[in-house]
């Protein structure tokens, strides 16, 4: 080779281990989004299942351009048909971006959508929650009329003629489920992302600030709050008088329903997120460390060793009779019968599960972040059918 | 195992967790936590760094040299290239002396970034994300998920004045670098590099979460202090310089007019030694600039620096 193809000038050199460099940037941003891209688990109502498409994202890094536009979709569940979907558009976008970024909030859902007579409601990221009616799409109100709240990642849900949510702002908030108007909202010290349980006249939520809050659904005022050392964004379960929850700081907790006083806590090895199910008196509880806790729901002691799925548990897990079914992020669906705690796998979609699973009349429904629906024989797992809801 | 996961656990899993840990004891700080881990990561790369600056600087100082060669042998490309390599060598620098330091550099600074946009944990797929990384470090798991406010910033989400900063802080810092060149192609170079990549950096940053920005301006900031520390303002001041030499040009200009309409004349000698009854001379004083070249008979119209400038003469 000629020495002169060896003497490169410095400045060239430079510019162009600038450049990648720069390119490097951008590829080592690739792979972390940016932008919401939600998607809600199913809720069936009248052989009707609802739900929310998770939001395609365009390609790119902080130049992403996020849909803008989401959707409720109601699919029949004999045959995964789609019968209507309905627009969720994006609020109107508070003040310009600059450059490329975002100028709009996408209305990507996370929260299962709730039904309750004839309005279906869902709340979105745009921080409005829409009460949609079931047979047509029409919206029939929204919340708040005029602008947004805080991004919405919590799910609703509809008691004693209010419907609960809560919201990024801290707040807890009821409204009134035919007007929207709002019945009484409760401060937090930090982002609420968890879903609320309701039983009785009590609603349960966990928020950021680390604490489980009991709060009269009727009017609001705290009954009492009990404090973990980690974030909660997990859904309580209340099974015997007992409120079961799971925290960031690894513990999951027994605390009771009427004075927060706190019953027993088991540590695991990583975050519980998931919601329990509890059946003949154990607590089935699945955690980011890919394992199912099965524990006495008096003692919090392992009942059997804990039940090792390999890849983490996001996905809420539902109870089949006398089965627990559980999907893990790689999309393993697993049956744990509850007779003798052995894990059964009942099928291998292959494709990442985020979303909560639902149940009616012995078939399961599952959304996969790939948008496919499916539709699963909880006894033996065979496909029923399959659909792209996008 | 795969390159990801090898990658993951040597470079993503200590830089968050120690982004974490950072933040917990930093008041729950995260804009401080990313600001101290920037400096702990360029006081770990220091040496490299170091190196690539004087690196960068001999080949600076080479750039007469090479001119030179090239005008020597402006059609002999191959005779060039020898006698560029032969300098290279007699001057012991290595034109890849700049570029090794950089490329190792590079890994860690990614790493340093990537992290930051993990842990920033914007959007809930993020903050799942995230839970792989984790060491099983209580103190992990209690802080977060982090605070996002640092100042007047939500760190999770871009800002103008952190984009312009970003953009400042890095002009400076390749101005500082930079050498004057009489080459056209090089000065076409350096003008990109001087203004493209502060522009392109700025507009990428209003797309970026400012905790990223955040990064890039501490980076940008210790950057411009260690060349500062190896070589001065470099660029900086030499710009200063060269409207000082402008400035003496027009110095020289107007002496040369005095000493001409003046010759046989008064001497032109400064008021204040004037009014204190003393010569120039007698004054004791002495050029303030180091720099000489002045001839000697002018050295009597050469004042004590004075606010406004412009000479009097005596008599008229």
């Amino acid at each position: 080779m000629r020495i002169r193809n060896k003497v490169v000038s410095a400045g060239k050199i430079c510019l162009l281990v600038i450049l990648l460099l720069v390119g490097l940037i951008v590829l080592g941003c690739l792979g972390i989004k940016t932008a919401p891209e939600g998607g809600s688990g199913g809720t069936i109502a009248d052989g009707t299942i609802f739900l929310c498409p998770a939001l395609e994202q365009a390609a790119g890094f902080g130049c992403a351009a996020p849909a803008v536009e989401g959707k409720l979709v109601a699919v029949d569940i004999s045959d995964g048909s789609r019968l209507w979907e309905a627009p969720l558009e994006a609020s109107t976008p508070a003040g310009g971006g600059f450059g490329c970024a975002p100028s709009a909030t996408p209305v990507a859902i996370y929260g299962n959508p709730v039904v309750a007579g004839d309005l279906v409601y869902v709340g979105g990221y745009n921080g409005k929650i829409y009460a949609i009616n079931t047979s047509s799409g029409a919206l029939r109100w929204v919340y708040p009329r005029e602008g947004s709240l805080e991004p919405i990642v919590s799910g609703v849900v509809v008691a004693l003629d209010r419907l609960y949510f809560g919201c990024s702002d801290g707040k807890v908030y009821a409204l009134d489920t035919d007007t929207g108007d709002k019945q009484w909202e409760f401060s937090t010290g930090d982002k609420i992302w968890a879903t609320p349980v309701i039983d009785g006249e009590t609603l349960y939520i966990g928020s950021f600030d680390k604490k489980l809050y009991a709060l009269s659904a009727v009017d609001g005022s705290k009954k009492w709050e009990f404090e973990t050392e980690g974030a909660i964004a997990s859904v309580p379960l209340v099974y015997n008088n007992t409120v079961y929850i799971g925290s960031f700081d690894r513990y999951f907790y027994a605390v009771g329903a009427a004075d927060g006083k706190m019953k027993w806590e088991f540590l695991a090895e990583k975050w519980f997120w998931t919601r329990p199910v509890a059946c003949n008196n154990t607590i089935y509880v699945g955690c980011f460390d890919g394992r199912v806790y099965i524990l006495d729901a008096e003692s919090g002691d392992e009942v059997v060793d804990a039940i090792d799925l390999g890849s983490p548990i996001y996905s809420w897990p539902v109870l089949v009779e006398d089965k627990v079914i559980v999907a893990t992020e790689e999309g393993e669906i697993y049956a744990i019968d509850t007779a003798n705690n052995q894990a059964e796998l009942l099928a291998d979609l292959a494709e990442a599960i985020y979303a909560p699973l639902c149940i009616s009349d012995g078939v399961i429904y599952i959304y996969s972040l790939e948008q496919n629906l499916y539709a699963l024989n909880a006894e033996s797992g065979a496909r029923l059918w399959s659909q792209t809801i996008e | 195992m795969g390159i990801g996961d090898i990658w993951n656990l040597i470079a993503m899993q200590p830089m968050i967790n120690t982004l974490i840990v950072l933040t917990h004891y930093l008041f729950n700080s995260f804009g401080l936590a990313i600001i101290v881990l920037t400096i702990i990561v360029n006081g770990v790369m220091f040496p490299l760094t170091l190196k690539q600056i004087r690196a960068s600087k001999s080949m600076q100082d080479l750039q007469p040299k090479i001119a030179e060669l090239r005008k020597k042998y402006p059609k002999d490309k191959e005779k060039l290239a020898k006698e560029q390599m032969r300098l290279f060598k007699e001057s012991g620098v290595s034109p890849a002396g700049c570029l090794l330091p950089l490329l190792i550099q590079m890994p860690i600074w990614i790493a340093l970034f990537q992290s930051v946009m993990r842990v920033l944990a914007v959007i809930p797929e993020n903050l799942v994300g995230l839970s792989q990384y984790l060491y099983s470090w209580p103190v992990v798991f209690f802080t977060l998920p982090l605070n996002n406010e640092f100042l007047w910033l939500n760190l999770a989400v871009g800002d103008m004045f952190l984009a312009l900063l970003v953009g400042g802080t890095m002009w400076v810092q390749q101005k500082m670098i930079m050498t004057p060149t009489a080459d056209p192609k090089q000065q076409a170079q350096s003008s990109i590099m001087l203004w493209m990549m502060p522009i392109m950096f700025a507009f990428l940053t209003l797309s970026f979460p400012s905790g990223l920005a955040l990064f890039w301006v501490a980076s940008n900031v210790i950057r411009i202090s260690i060349q500062y520390s190896v070589g001065g303002w470099g660029g900086l001041v030499k710009t200063a310089a060269k409207r000082q030499t402008g400035r003496d040009e027009k110095y020289k200009q107007r002496i040369a007019e005095v000493e001409k309409t003046s010759e046989g004349a008064d001497v032109v000698v400064p008021s204040s030694t004037q009014e204190e009854g003393l010569s120039y001379e007698e004054s004791g004083g002495e050029r303030q600039d180091r720099g000489g070249g002045y001839p000697k008979s002018l050295r009597a119209t050469r004042r004590h620096p004075r606010r406004g400038g412009g000479h009097r003469r005596k008599g008229g």
